[in-house]
């Protein structure tokens, strides 16, 4: 599904990836962890295609094909979803306009009919009782004046609605408390599929006891300097991340 | 205000939004009151469609044409809605227009 080899990237004139090996298949979640500044967010903007991030070595290959080579909505196109770390504000245009166009957008790609307003309402009353996502977020302004866990939980949403199949969840966890952290995690488990793949980015472990990963890796200076199974994100909470990237635990 | 507008009060809101990089506003407000009971008040902003902005809305599948024309539909629509229908629809197709070729 994709293969990363040797990929360096640099944002403004500074390495920050140096070199990341990584290898995932359909249907497989992998974490990956890291203190601050270890490249995390950079890796998922680089899948994303964010501009400003320049790949100076390496590839990225999604289903056989260049990722490198497509615009960012091309990408999503393909099925790439990133979901962000600080959903942004729209301001006047209510969340189910951005929704339909977004999810018509797609549908177009695929030569699929577009959704009137009202087929609209239905296909995402299917999905959105189940990330307790209310009428009234909706009808708001895309993110505008929402809490942390409605912030993250519009994100879920859009994931469903536009059924990735790589989809980057770049520190879901931050920002929620328990309950809404279980909301959001009850939510990405229900989109696992054996046709799906993730890559999910956090600090913590908590996070991975709702959304038991196939795979860690652990991230340091721009390399991936541990991988392991599930286990390896208990050892992390337990040892710090001092002890593999070489700097005192803080 | 006329001289006869006893007590009348006016609100004026002036909102710019800027597309691109190459683009400014001077908006400058020009009142005449000839009452001295009438309450005016004035106000003005000046915003940016910012670069997260476009690539949220990219990385959801939209062409960055899609992306702008959402969003300043987004910036017009309260005043876009306050007009009569006929109007409004005219003016949605005015936005729309204006919008072409002004990306990438």
């Amino acid at each position: 599904m994709l293969e990363i080899k040797n990929l360096h990237a640099r944002v403004d004139d500074r390495d920050v990836l140096n070199g990341i090996d990584l290898s995932i298949s359909a249907g497989e979640v992998h974490a990956i962890m890291g203190p601050n500044g270890s490249g995390k967010s950079t890796l998922a903007y680089v899948l994303a295609g964010r501009d400003g991030y320049e790949v100076t070595e390496g590839s990225i290959h999604y289903q056989g094909n260049d990722l490198l080579d497509l615009a960012i909505e091309e990408r999503a196109r393909e099925g790439i979803f990133l979901a962000f770390q600080y959903p942004v504000e729209i301001p006047g245009v209510a969340g189910t306009t951005f929704l339909r166009t977004a999810v018509n957008s797609l549908r177009k790609h695929r030569g699929e009919k577009e959704f009137d307003a009202m087929q609209f309402v239905k296909y995402v009353r299917e999905k959105q009782s189940e990330l307790n996502i209310t009428d009234d977020m909706l009808r708001r302004p895309v993110n505008v004046g929402f809490s942390g866990g409605e912030k993250k939980r519009n994100e879920i949403l859009q994931m469903a609605l536009l059924e990735p199949k790589f989809a980057v969840l770049d520190e879901t966890d931050s920002g929620l408390d328990i309950d809404a952290l279980k909301t959001v995690a009850d939510g990405v488990n229900t989109l696992r599929d054996p046709n799906r793949s993730m890559l999910v980015i956090t600090h913590y472990q908590r996070l991975l006891d709702y959304i038991v990963p196939d795979f860690v890796h652990v991230l340091a200076h721009g390399r991936i300097v541990k991988s392991g199974g599930k286990e390896l994100a208990l050892e992390l909470e337990k040892e710090g991340y001092g002890a593999l990237t070489g700097t005192q635990a803080a | 205000m006329q001289g006869k507008a006893e007590n009348s009060r006016n609100f004026t809101q002036c909102d710019s939004l800027l597309i691109g990089d190459k683009c400014g506003a001077h908006t400058v407000p020009y009142i005449e009151v000839k009452n001295r009971s009438a309450k005016v008040e004035h106000e003005a902003t000046t915003s940016k469609i910012s670069d997260d902005q476009m690539m949220y809305c990219q990385q959801r599948g939209m062409s960055a044409e899609e992306a702008v024309a959402l969003i300043v539909n987004g910036f017009c629509k309260e005043v876009l809605q306050e007009l009569p229908m006929e109007f409004a629809v005219e003016a949605q197709k005015l936005v729309g227009i204006s919008l072409e070729g002004s990306v990438g």
